[in-house]
């Protein structure tokens, strides 16, 4: 691979979209970053997979010390659901080792497919919720409420404090297992389902969870990095450009994004998922069962 | 306006909780800034000589070398460079989950200084099985 001006810059501006995105979206940027790196600069997935691991960590940070700066972050429930994303983190590392490369193009053309339908099947209810005050008369579970798991935080957009009380620990947790497993096996944070579970299952705002999920991220993905960084996955030269331009976006997207309602995201985001869930099929399947549909670029 | 009925779960943030706060703020900060500044580096070097590079695990793991790091870091080597904005990047989070379990000792709130020795126990297994299981 040549290390060109052309290949390093265009690498460093889609990782600066992917990561602006990715803030914005309150998903990781790597679930845009390697599709992009996967159908636009042609690497190979695993390569792909371990860079975007690494500049994941590297959203988490930026993204994640704002809403910690911010008090949005709850961190003691980021602290309970990261135990159960870094055991699911070393399982799909582990599994990413073993797998071929088609198999897990095809893995991840499902995994957008899914947050494409999870971004439209919880559309616009957050807004709704907080001024109805509902996310303060849930009641907390047992485990929840022994951890004392809940919080207030200043929304901008809503203008006023919500306050919230967090139940569903057990679904919680296992749906955290299960994003951990799709961050260390494609290289994303799993923002999406830390998210989802949070804000459907656990009664936790949508802001917070974003919030929250990008903290938990940063440990979850620093599990996935270990692991390829040992096995030798880690290709400084492509994790330079990516994880810079990451944060770089990251953190421009991130002092938009409390400012910002959450629905309109939502739809920019199902849009987007769409386009390289196909990218992604096309490419699985063309690899792995030698089918051909067609590509729109 | 009917008075509405909520119930009292959470208690108000401590002090210490503030000093967790502050602690994640200042490591997850600097991590960033550091790892960001020796990514900027690396790659102006690396614009300069424009090469090939190998895109395979065996030359990568040929230069993982605490030695040739070091001097790589010195003579401003782009390898070397990325190389340890990608290992302090990594170990950014690491620095987090200690700060933290020290931030909730401090508060002596054990339940979550035992959450958080899980979580930092689950990233040591990990590397010890890296290290075990792929040399």
């Amino acid at each position: 691979m040549l290390y060109s001006y052309h290949f390093a810059l265009l690498l460093l501006g889609a990782s600066t979209v992917a990561g602006f995105f990715g803030a914005l979206l309150g998903v990781g940027g790597g679930i845009f970053i390697v599709p992009a790196m996967v159908l636009g600069f042609n690497l190979p997935m695993k390569i792909a997979v371990a860079a975007s691991i690494v500049s994941v960590i590297a959203t988490s940070n930026a993204g994640g010390s704002a809403y910690v700066d911010q008090r949005i972050t709850n961190l003691k429930l980021g602290m309970f659901l990261e135990m159960f994303t870094t055991a699911g983190a070393l399982s799909g590392s582990v599994l990413a080792l073993y797998l071929r490369e088609s198999v897990m193009a095809l893995i991840f053309a499902v995994m957008l497919l899914y947050m494409a339908y999870a971004a439209f099947s919880t559309r616009n209810l957050d807004d709704r919720r907080i001024a109805a005050g509902e996310f303060a008369k849930a009641q907390p579970d047992r485990l929840t409420g022994f951890l004392s798991l809940g919080g207030t935080y200043r929304d901008l957009a809503a203008g006023r404090d919500v306050r919230y009380v967090v139940n569903g620990s057990f679904i919680g947790a296992a749906i955290a297992y299960v994003a951990g497993i799709a961050s260390g096996l494609l290289g994303v944070g799993g923002g999406v389902l830390k998210v989802s579970a949070m804000n459907r299952y656990m009664n936790v705002p949508m802001k917070v969870a974003v919030g929250t999920s990008k903290l938990m991220i940063g440990v979850t993905a620093a599990v996935g990095s270990i692991l390829f960084f040992m096995a030798g996955l880690i290709h400084f030269v492509v994790v330079g450009p990516v994880a810079l331009g990451t944060t770089i976006g990251a953190t421009v997207g991130t002092t938009v994004m409390n400012r910002l309602h959450s629905v309109a995201l939502k739809w920019l985001f199902a849009a987007l998922m769409l386009y390289l869930a196909y990218g992604m099929l096309v490419r699985g399947l063309n690899a792995a069962f030698h089918i051909h549909i067609p590509n729109f670029g | 306006m009917p008075q509405r009925k909520e119930v009292e779960t959470e208690q108000p943030k401590t002090s210490t909780e503030e000093n967790v706060y502050a602690g994640v703020y200042r490591v997850l900060l600097a991590g960033m800034l550091v790892s960001s500044v020796l990514f900027a580096i690396g790659i102006a070097l690396a614009l300069l000589h424009p090469a090939f590079f190998p895109l395979t695990a065996k030359w990568v793991r040929g230069h993982y070398h605490a030695l040739w790091v070091l001097h790589g870091i010195i003579r401003g080597n782009p390898l070397a460079l990325m190389m340890a904005a990608t290992v302090l990047l990594i170990l950014t989070p690491v620095a987090r989950v200690v700060t933290s379990i020290y931030a909730f000792a401090v508060d002596r709130d054990w339940k979550y200084v035992a959450i958080t020795s899980i979580v930092l126990l689950i990233m040591i297994a990990t590397a010890v099985a890296g290290w075990l299981g792929l040399r």
